[in-house]
């Protein structure tokens, strides 16, 4: 299954077992460079684990075993020699909850950075808050006060925050497991709106339980069902004329 | 299919479709009755399809009502998206012919001084025509679109069985002027008839689109054929 764009990622076959429960059954996918990809599909299906696959979340689960290759750019994430901090670098995640340290505004975004070695303190890091809080368009609402704590903000724009946070390490990739579903309409907005900025620059790849999110803010939809890829392709092919009648059937609210 | 979870929207795109089948049974009708009016000489035909149009343009407005509170409330998606936007789309189209019906019936009635003697080219197109709308609408009952592309391929025909009409038309009206009044009266059924002709393929498309997805209005029959059996893709 391609699409005629670059691919950032490539995933070949991929297969997980949690333990002896075999959660994938070997997806093959290409995701592509600069495009909201969308994954879909009922609760249990795998689009987590899937998503945890593309920058080896799942290797600290005990008992989870992956085979079969996600390649960045033709480059294995899986070989011995990669490391999996600096991986994550380039392939960061937002989750589900906002998660922002129990610090100020500033720290959250200057932390990795600085323990990256990416930056010191002084003028420059100033910039890189600055700018990772104005891509994630959150700047004008926490300029004036950024020594006070993340956890202090809203929950939309403490999930703005995480994403500033995990722009500020300049990744390739940024996975989001259902960015907004602790958020309210208006706050949701502003993140499918803060995606389709982000693509210019970055290549997004989104967990959502929200078919119409899916549609509006994806441009590449995937339909998982019970571990396998049933279906991956444009958004408004997926959303107007999807080919298989189990994509047809979720999308349609006819599950179950 | 299977059943929508929500049982309230399932009965509601079944309502959509019956609703879409009355009134194009409505259509059928005023079609028939007003080609038997003009071809039966019965003027009490005709005022009945003029009587009976008010019931076909409270229909659209009642689909389109529907439709509506589907796309605002429901926010369908795929072959739901396109049943009701075939829907939206197809109801113009049966209004439209409904109109058309209509002014077939007028024109009978203004025949009154000045009845048509020969009928029997308009009988032949009438019946093309009727043939065409009835395989639209049973394309859209039973979702086949192998009879919707039957529909859209009379078309050829019918154009055909127009332009010799018409050519028929003109030839009595230079043989005797005194037949201009009930050669045009004529000539305005006939173009009519290939007017409604022309909606029945566009319902037919629509019915494409439903079943299968694919946008065929534009394209070449053979094209159109390709695409929905898979062996060319839309871009
Ligand atoms: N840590 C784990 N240990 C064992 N099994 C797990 C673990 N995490 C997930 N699973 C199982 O793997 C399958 C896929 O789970 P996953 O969380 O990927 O689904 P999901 O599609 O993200 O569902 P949801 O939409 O509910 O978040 C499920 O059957 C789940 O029970
Ligand atoms: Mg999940």
């Amino acid at each position: 299954m391609s699409t005629d764009t670059n691919n950032k990622l490539t995933i070949r076959d991929l297969k997980l077992w949690y333990d002896d429960f075999e959660a994938l059954h070997g997806v093959d996918l290409d995701i592509p460079s600069g495009k909201v990809t969308a994954f879909i599909g009922p609760s249990g299906c795998g689009k987590s684990t899937f998503l945890r696959c593309l920058n080896r979340m799942n290797d600290r689960i005990p008992g989870c075993r992956v085979q079969g290759d996600v390649l960045l750019e033709g480059n294995d994430i899986y070989a011995p020699d990669v490391d999996v901090v600096q991986l994550r670098t380039h392939i960061g995640m937002v989750f589900q909850k906002p998660n922002p340290f129990p610090k100020s505004i500033y720290e959250n975004i200057a932390y990795a950075p600085r323990i990256h070695g990416m930056m010191q303190d002084g003028p420059d890091m100033d910039a890189l808050v600055e700018t990772a809080l104005k891509k994630a368009s959150i700047w004008d609402e926490v300029k004036d006060k950024l020594k006070q704590p993340g956890t202090a903000l809203s929950g939309g724009q403490q999930q703005r925050l995480c994403i500033a946070r995990t722009i500020a390490i300049q990744p390739d990739v940024i996975l989001m497991d259902e960015p907004c579903s602790a958020l309210d309409p208006i706050a949701t907005a502003k993140i499918e709106e803060l995606m389709d900025e982000l693509k210019q620059e970055y290549t997004i790849v989104i967990v959502t339980h929200n078919m119409q999110q899916a549609a509006r803010a994806s441009d590449f939809t995937a339909y998982f069902y019970l571990g396998d890829l049933i279906e991956y392709g444009k958004t408004t092919d997926i959303f107007t004329a999807p080919k298989n009648q189990r994509t047809e059937d979720y999308i349609t609210g006819r599950f179950g | 299919m299977t059943e929508h979870t929500i049982k309230r929207f399932e009965d509601e795109l079944t309502a959509l479709k019956e609703k879409i089948l009355c009134m194009g049974g409505l259509v059928e009708k005023a079609v028939r009755r007003s080609m038997k009016s003009v071809l039966q000489v019965d003027p009490g035909k005709a005022q009945k399809v003029i009587d009976r149009d008010r019931a076909i343009n409270a229909l659209e407005v009642e689909i389109d009502e529907m439709t509506r509170s589907m796309l605002a409330l429901r926010q369908p998606a795929a072959g739901d998206l396109r049943l009701v936007i075939a829907t939206i789309k197809i109801v113009t189209d049966l209004e439209r012919s409904g109109d058309l019906a209509e002014g077939i019936a007028d024109a009978m009635l203004q025949t009154k001084d000045h009845p048509i003697i020969h009928t029997s080219s308009l009988e032949t197109l009438a019946e093309l025509v009727i043939e065409q709308v009835k395989y639209a609408l049973d394309a859209f009952a039973s979702e086949d679109f192998e009879k919707a592309l039957d529909c859209v391929a009379k078309d050829k025909k019918v154009n055909k069985t127009f332009k010799a009409f018409q050519r028929e038309n003109l030839t009595y009206l230079m043989e005797d002027p005194r037949q201009i009044t009930a050669g045009l009266l004529a000539s305005a059924i006939g173009k009519n008839l290939e007017r409604i002709g022309d909606h029945a393929v566009n319902i037919a498309e629509m019915v494409i689109y439903m079943v299968k997805g694919h946008d065929i209005r534009h394209v070449d029959h053979k094209t159109a054929a390709a695409l929905i059996s898979g062996e060319l893709s839309e871009d």
